[in-house]
């Protein structure tokens, strides 16, 4: 790539790619690896390192919002971090089981039935005191105080394991799953799933970018540009996540899984990465 | 705020913060040696090395290091939140979060 105008299109590409991770609670890697691999000409285990470093400045910089507006559930967070961390341990180690493509296709399905489903439900969730990890949040674009408590907590931990097993097999699409499971089934209200979301996408990222970095995978060159513009696109997120109303937000993100679909599909396909 | 939110969000800061520190600097140092971005990054053990020779490879690398290690300190301060909390549920679910990332590193080397 081109010295510097090369490093300011890598920085603007990550800007957006921060705004979209954070906004949505999906960290943008899936949009990181495809860029950084086609239009960059990245070698795709470079351009999946960096993808990783960009997930974990998004989980960290979005956090900077969400958890000061108290809209991260903490405690949810950290219990399901431990289904999608050890998922996406053992993911490492199941990946030579599993047919690659049949995955990759199994991954676009699941998008697109979780699209559907939230379409078909319309709106966000409605909030109901279960007596579970119950939180409260101010929605300044609904200005009201939303309180919910979580249900099939035990349902939600054991999709959570499978969730971070399919990210620790094909590298990416963590959050595309944990932001559905904890709005469609464990009834979050979208909003505090997302900023839910964002915390715990970093745990998983973590382990991994420390073992790209010993293994070299690591590149300054991508890295630190992809990692600053990351870092301004999630600060600007959140407060977008804030400023729409759920409704908008879903809509947003069932089109973000429609994408996922298809570009999975085509990597599966092999016309693409 | 929580105590629990307040450490976080204090951890993810500081991480940031210094984070982008080290990339400035690597980045400064890069441009004042006319060398441009550095290739690769420098591999744990000459780090040391590379920072005391303002290499501008390994302050951008040690960056990159600060970053990725911000969620495994965030999660160890949730773990001593907990602790001091006596919330026993909670400890053991940040020190099982804590272990298992450890373990994902472990092996990936291996």
């Amino acid at each position: 790539m081109a010295a510097t105008g090369g490093v300011i299109a890598l920085l603007a590409v990550a800007v957006v790619a921060g705004v979209f991770g954070s906004m949505l609670g999906v960290g943008g890697g899936i949009i990181m690896v495809p860029m950084l691999s086609l239009a960059f000409g990245v070698p795709i285990k470079v351009a999946i390192a960096t993808s990783i470093v960009c997930v974990i400045a998004t989980s960290s910089m979005a956090q900077t919002t969400f958890v000061s507006r108290g809209m991260t559930n903490v405690r949810l967070g950290m219990l399901l971090e431990v289904a999608t961390s050890t998922g996406a341990v053992a993911g490492g180690v199941t990946a030579v089981l599993i047919d690659g493509r049949a995955l990759q296709f199994s991954f676009a399905a699941v998008c697109v039935y979780v699209a559907w489903q939230m379409s078909r439900r319309g709106g966000d969730v409605t909030p109901a005191r279960t007596g579970v990890l119950e939180a409260v949040y101010y929605d300044p674009a609904a200005r009201r105080d939303v309180e919910y408590g979580v249900r099939r907590l035990r349902l939600g931990f054991v999709l959570s394991l499978g969730a971070g097993n399919i990210s620790g097999l094909l590298g990416v699409g963590g959050g595309a799953f944990k932001v559905p499971i904890m709005n469609l089934l464990m009834g979050v209200p979208l909003k505090a799933t997302i900023a839910t979301s964002n915390l715990m996408i970093g745990v998983t990222a973590a382990a991994g970018a420390a073992i790209f970095y010993e293994r070299g995978y690591m590149d300054p060159y991508y890295a630190v540009p992809a990692a600053l513009g990351i870092l301004v696109g999630a600060r600007l997120g959140p407060r977008l996540a804030l400023r729409f109303s759920a409704r908008a937000l879903g809509v947003i993100f069932q089109v973000v899984l429609l994408v996922f679909a298809v570009m999975m599909t085509l990597t599966g396909l092999g016309l693409a990465l | 705020m929580e105590p629990i939110e307040r450490v976080i969000r204090g951890i993810l800061l500081g991480g940031i913060a210094a984070s982008v520190a080290l990339m400035v600097a690597g980045l400064v140092l890069g441009v004042a040696r006319g060398g441009g971005l550095p290739r690769g990054v420098v591999p744990l053990a000459e780090l040391p090395r590379a920072l005391a020779a303002l290499r501008p490879a390994a302050y951008l690398s040690l960056g990159l290091i600060v970053l990725i290690g911000t969620p495994f300190v965030r999660v160890a301060g949730s773990l001593v939140v907990f602790v001091k909390e006596r919330d026993r549920r909670y400890v053991l679910v940040s020190a099982s979060v804590f272990l298992v990332m450890c373990l994902g590193v472990l092996l990936g080397r291996a």
